[in-house]
């Protein structure tokens, strides 16, 4: 009669049998005595392929991977990556790079100019008509370069030429890939290319294993620098629970992690055997006005008026802000180059400090007097109601949010905050011309943020007036800070460079189309029980992880040994490619191929348990109807 | 057709004898069950706490206005304590209660109304439109409805519009209220329509098709009130799940951090690091809360349902 | 079984997949934000780009029939698409590796609360009145009103942060060698513990509470005060007549409350970072990411009607009263 249920029952159980098997990685004899590295992220790996990763993590992954064909020091600094020296040509239009001689590939193949070529006419290719490659972030490090051309005379030599002097191509972010392995990869089809695991690279860390959940990268053996201690480093993500994040990492579960919350960082000040880091971080949250001025949803012409943006920028208090929001870990926002760019960063004059009664005067003076009933009208007599949006993104927007709408009540100026999705936001600020506008840019201010790179063009295009359409949040345009960006892009020196872009700064400030609210610091927390030689980039007040390049994480040494481990090997020149490391070397790429016979003892515990429990049942079951039946005899 | 005004108005009297002795037997019915009664109770405090929060803590506090330090534990000055902006918990947990209240409120209107129209319209109707209606239900009961609200809030935010306003409530509100009306509605409905189905059956209703009086009339007069019982015993139910479905939709990110409901500030406390911080009074207040109105609810649901269908009883 | 009982049960449950599968399509389609923007606010990004793009995944043509079309075919072919937010990764590789993980996890959450409810009620509904059925029916209402991420922060903050009993989060301990065989199990039973007892605790409520109804009902029935006079002890009748009676229920209460469940399985996922299908959806939300969404929605669509058949089946092959 009820044999279903029972059925069902077996069946349930097989299929839990099954479903252990498919969720436990294949098992072996081997015992747990590799040292790893577990860092934590708030961000989610988008993709191995360098070319199509937007986040920061990203990044840290593909420069683990590969090496750039020179790489970031200590300070940032260019050093040796897949080049060990580099010339540039009298004439300055052309750059020599040397191959370092007897480097491979983490697969064996020998790396030679030919895979710079590959990669860099990847680039080349696909940005010739206007194109991207991939997400193309990276397009810029040779367009901007002004790169005409690469050669490869030998295998250890690559010619860069230029139609510019330029001093970009040794501050370039560009992963050199394996030309064996992309050889089918073009421009058309990059973003299809998922780089799938074991990546192939002559980085110190190779991918072998990626989930949605982490990425997880053994020592490549062959690397030609400083073996690091830990044996493979794991990523893992915490997207949408930075809580249990740093639960976590108070649990020894995590040996590093990045970007807690500041309430939970403070903590961990205090904690044992921890070290919390808050180091600059290139990158600003900004309050942008939306100042276009063909049309569009822009509730008021007054955002157009630079006085009046200058105003409100007297009635933020970012002190407070900072103080509040981020617990004191950020500095005031000015320009639109964080002082972490030390070399291009200038304050500006003429400072806006928080004033109220200033704002005020300022407002009176614009030409926005109050109504009846206290708010301000504009210049076509409309009461001035703001609407303030923020992306879903951030725990700090919403914050910051309510303090403007705080202060702006003061001077006169109603704000109705939202927090939007980030979808809907950046589709909103983004000007579609194929549509029209009277549609579009249904904002008036947004709180966000930006990140740039240690070049400050990523960060000085965004309101440039060829970006409206793209990044340009505040639909801004200024012939001049268009004309300076070209004057310094095409600049032959630093310093020549750095006078325009001064005026840059400058222009952005005044006219305030960003009021930057602040530069957050970056938060980074690890424990110094398990590893030693934690090293910071910059050396002073950087951060070990999360910066540029992978150099830290091959610095790192095992802390219960009582010698660091082997120093001596460490700077050493790299010629012949291999130093020894501390624990045996793993070797990355053939790694799951036996994972049937590994995986049958598993299946068959797991048949063993399922079997016990059916007999069990059926025992139970027996039993039960051997009473029923007495019942019925009674 | 004339009838004679006297004996009208004695049968009118006479109707509201009966229906004020139904009432009477209720109540004495209801305050029999304790649990029934306790639930009413607090309800009751809730709905104070809702109606007027600032007679017992004041202005609904903002970054601005927050007067504590940040994150600090219960003291005088904060009794619940305070969160990272240094806002008292105990100000927003109380100003919370409205927030929460009303949009389950509203929500359970939307749904009853939904379920109601429906569950009458089919039972009573029949035939093709009851097919058509229930294969609609039946849809809508199998689908996962969190995950359908999960993926219809932006879209109903996208059509109305990020920052219009409907009575002063924030339309980021009131999209939490229909997208838990929109996919809650269906249980109701089956209901109902299953007690439609044997009121129709009566003899007055179909004396009053006799007599000539549409079927809208029908469904107004005299399926509706034989209805009732089971409407207002499933609004209480629905009340409840709704409150949980708003918590729940804010916790994940999806609630409007402008207006702290309880399941806003526990989405706050999370993001906060609150539980890894040790700061348990940022999350017990609103938790308490939402287990309290929820159980209420649940118990005064279960006793107005043994009260007035003592042969139906609704299990969901 | 009736076959035609039969037959109309599966055709209507074709009928439904076949309408979540319609509005499936057009609810992504009305979503707020296209596709494309993935490639907004980016610097590098051009007009002809995006143009491109558009082609690529096929925004260029009109929505229907074209777009609708191109869905019904790729949908029947088992194609979801591919991933925003993961690169070029197929939908249906995403959400297989995050399956087994939600399965295991409200499977056991499932069976433990299904035992340990039904064991509680009917021990509170035997024994009536007593201080266990106070405290457990009390206790099972309490559960019941308590929404799973509230219990999970809870279990949490108490078992992994304070006393450091369990791991708080993932599902296996990443990296460090692959370890033995039971190493790894016991790895991951540590892991399982703590969201699995807040599935359990989340679910105990419901089946507790309609046990002990169950129960009641059954002791009042004319037949178990023959069975009382014929002497037959009260645990005997327990088992072989309330037992029995309540088990119906409880498994169309699984089938109905399969859509509710999982909504309690995202949230409970979240709080211990548990690598399935809740998890994912909140990241594909987040980011918007709606082919993983739409995939996630019909994955969990289908299978909750596949249940519900399932429950149709059993309950009209139980009771014979259903099929007329």
């Amino acid at each position: 009669m009820r044999s279903p249920l029972r059925d069902k029952l077996a069946r349930t159980l097989a299929a839990f049998g099954l479903a252990l098997a498919a969720v436990l990685p294949a098992a072996s004899v081997q015992a747990k005595d590799l040292l790893t590295l577990r860092v934590g992220t708030v961000e989610a790996l988008d993709s191995l392929n360098p070319f199509n990763t937007a986040l920061n993590v990203g990044y840290e992954v593909f420069t683990l991977n590969y090496d750039l064909l020179v790489n970031f020091g200590p300070n940032n600094e260019p050093v040796p990556g897949f080049a060990d020296t580099w010339t540039q040509s009298a004439d300055q239009l052309s750059w020599t790079f040397h191959i370092r001689d007897g480097m491979k590939w983490s697969d064996g193949v020998p790396a030679t100019s030919a895979d710079v070529v590959y990669t860099y006419n990847l680039e080349l290719d696909g940005t010739k008509n206007d194109g991207v490659v991939g997400l193309g972030y990276l397009d810029p490090y040779l367009k901007d370069a002004f790169v005409t051309g690469v050669t490869a005379p030998d295998p250890s030599t690559v010619v860069i030429t230029s139609s510019r002097p330029t001093s970009k191509l040794t501050h370039s972010y560009i992963p050199i890939v394996p030309q064996h392995i992309w050889k089918n990869v073009t421009p058309a089809n990059i973003s299809d290319f998922e780089n799938k695991v074991p990546v192939v690279g002559t980085g110190p860390y190779q991918a072998v294993e990626s989930t949605s959940q982490y990425v997880r990268l053994v020592r490549n053996a062959s690397y030609w620098g400083k073996q690091g201690a830990a044996d493979e480093i794991v990523i893992q993500y915490y997207p949408s629970a930075p809580d249990t994040m740093v639960a976590a990492f108070k649990n020894n579960e995590l040996d590093y992690i990045h970007n807690p919350s500041p309430e939970s960082f403070n903590q961990l000040k205090t904690a044992k055997n921890t070290v919390a880091l808050a180091s600059e971080g290139d990158g600003f949250t900004q309050l942008n006005y939306n100042t276009y001025t063909k049309g569009g949803g822009a509730s008021t012409t007054a955002l157009q008026d630079p006085a009046f943006r200058q105003a409100l920028g007297y009635a933020i208090d970012k002190p407070t802000l900072i103080q509040k929001v981020l617990l004191s870990y950020g500095s005031p926002g000015t320009t639109q180059v964080p002082p972490w760019e030390k070399n291009w960063h200038v304050d500006p004059t003429d400072v806006r400090a928080f004033n109220i009664d200033k704002a005020n005067q300022m407002l009176d003076a614009a030409g926005y007097p109050r109504g009846s009933d206290g708010t301000r009208i504009d210049k076509q007599g409309k009461p001035l109601n703001l609407r303030l949006y923020t992306p879903n993104t951030d725990a700090s927007y919403p914050k910051d949010a309510q303090f403007i709408q705080g202060w702006f009540g003061q001077v006169g100026i109603k704000v109705s905050a939202q927090v939007l999705d980030e979808g809907t936001l950046v589709t909103d600020e983004a000007l579609d011309s194929t549509k029209p506008i009277k549609t579009q840019l249904n904002y008036d201010m947004v709180i966000w943020g930006w990140v740039g790179d240690p070049d400050p063009n990523a960060l000085l295009q965004i309101l440039l007036t060829s970006s409206i359409g793209s990044t340009s949040d505040s639909q801004w345009s200024n012939p001049q800070y268009d004309q300076l960006y070209d004057q310094q892009n095409q600049a032959a020196t630093d310093a020549e460079r750095k006078t325009y872009m001064t005026q840059m700064q400058q222009i952005l400030y005044d006219q305030a189309p960003y009021d930057i609210l602040y530069y957050d610091n970056n938060l980074d927390a690890y424990h110094t029980d398990k590893f030693a030689g934690w090293q910071n980039q910059p050396v002073e007040g950087g951060a070990p992880f999360f910066q540029d390049g992978s150099i830290n994480y091959t610095l790192l040494t095992d802390a219960t040994k009582a010698t660091p481990a082997p120093s001596t090997a460490a700077n050493a020149e790299p010629s012949t490619g291999s130093s020894s490391g501390p624990a045996a070397s793993v070797a990355p790429a053939p790694a799951p191929t036996d994972t049937a016979s590994t995986g049958s003892p598993l299946l068959l515990v797991l048949g063993i348990v399922a079997i016990a429990v059916l007999l069990v049942g059926f025992l139970m079951i027996t039993r039960r109807r051997r009473v029923s039946a007495a019942e019925d005899d009674e | 057709m004339t009838a004679p005004a006297v004996p009208e108005q004695s049968v009118r009297n006479e109707r509201l004898r009966l229906r004020l002795q139904s009432i009477r037997s209720f109540a004495r019915r209801f305050a029999s069950r304790p649990d029934g009664v306790i639930g009413v109770i607090v309800l009751l405090v809730f709905t104070v706490l809702a109606i007027a929060p600032e007679v017992f803590v004041g202005p609904l506090q903002t970054a601005t206005s927050a007067s504590g330090p940040s994150l600090s534990p219960p003291t005088a000055a904060n009794l619940l304590g305070s969160d990272e902006l240094g806002r008292d918990i105990l100000n927003l947990t109380i100003h919370g209660t409205r927030i929460s209240m009303v949009i389950g409120l509203l929500a359970t209107i939307v749904t009853i109304f939904l379920g109601a129209l429906v569950g009458i319209v089919s039972g009573y109707v029949g035939g093709r439109v009851d097919t058509v209606l229930m294969r609609i239900t039946d849809f809508f009961l199998v689908l996962p409805t969190f995950v359908l609200a999960l993926i219809l809030a932006p879209i109903i935010l996208d059509i109305v519009g990020a920052d219009s306003e409907f009575f002063g409530i924030r339309v980021t509100l009131l999209v939490i209220v229909v997208v838990i009306g929109v996919t809650s509605w269906a249980s109701t409905a089956r209901i109902i329509r299953s007690q439609a189905l044997s009121v129709k059956e009566l003899a007055f209703v179909g004396r009053a098709r006799v007599i000539g009086s549409g079927p809208r009339h029908i469904m107004w007069r005299h399926i509706l009130p034989n209805v009732m019982n089971l409407i207002v015993a499933n609004t209480v139910l629905v009340f409840g799940g709704s409150i949980l479905t708003e918590t729940t939709l804010s916790f994940i990110g999806l609630g409007d951090p402008f207006a702290p409901s309880w399941g806003q500030v526990l989405n706050a406390a999370e993001s906060a690091g609150a539980m890894g911080l040790g700061a348990w009074w940022y999350v017990v207040p609103p938790s308490v809360c939402i287990v309290l109105v929820v159980l209420a609810f649940t118990l005064v649901g279960s006793a107005l349902d043994d009260v007035l269908n003592p042969r139906l009883r609704i299990r969901r | 079984m009736g076959s035609r009982y039969l037959i109309r049960k599966v055709v209507g449950a074709c009928l439904t997949i076949f309408m979540i599968v319609i509005l499936n399509f057009v609810l992504f389609r009305m979503m707020p934000g296209s596709p494309d923007r993935i490639l907004l606010r980016n610097p590098n990004v051009t007009a002809d780009a995006m143009a491109a793009a558009r082609i690529r995944w096929g925004l260029d043509k009109p929505l229907i029939p074209d777009q609708l079309v191109d869905y019904l075919e790729a949908t029947a072919s088992g194609d979801l698409g591919f991933s925003f937010k993961f690169h070029g990764e197929a939908v249906t590789d995403v959400l297989s590796g995050r399956l087994w993980p939600t399965v295991i996890l409200f499977g056991v959450g499932e069976v433990l609360a299904i035992f340990l409810g039904l064991a509680l009620g009917a021990y509170s509904g035997w024994k009536r009145g007593g201080p266990i059925d106070y405290i457990g029916n009390g206790l099972s209402l309490i559960l019941y009103s308590m929404p799973y991420f509230v219990i999970g922060i809870l279990i949490l903050g108490v078992f992994a942060v304070g006393l450091h009993w369990f791991p708080t989060s993932g599902m296996l301990t990443i990296g460090g060698g692959d370890g033995t065989f039971t190493s790894q199990l016991l790895d991951f039973f540590g892991h399982l513990a703590l969201p699995v007892t807040t599935v359990a605790i989340g679910l105990i409520g419901q089946y507790s509470i309609l046990m002990r109804s169950s129960v009641i009902e059954t002791l009042g029935e004319d037949y178990v005060t023959t069975a009382r006079g014929k002497g037959l002890t009260s645990s005997r009748i327990l088992r072989s007549h309330a037992l029995p009676n309540a088990l119906l229920p409880a498994v169309t209460l699984i089938a109905i409350n399969l859509g509710y469940v999982i909504g309690g399985a995202i949230t409970v996922e979240v709080v211990f970072n548990w690598p399935g299908l809740g998890t994912l959806t909140v990241t594909a939300l987040e980011a918007r990411d709606y082919p993983v969404l739409q995939g996630i929605f019909l994955l969990l669509s289908v299978s909750v009607v596949l249940a519900n058949l399932v429950a149709d089946l059993i309950y009209g092959r139980l009771d014979p009263r259903v099929r007329s």
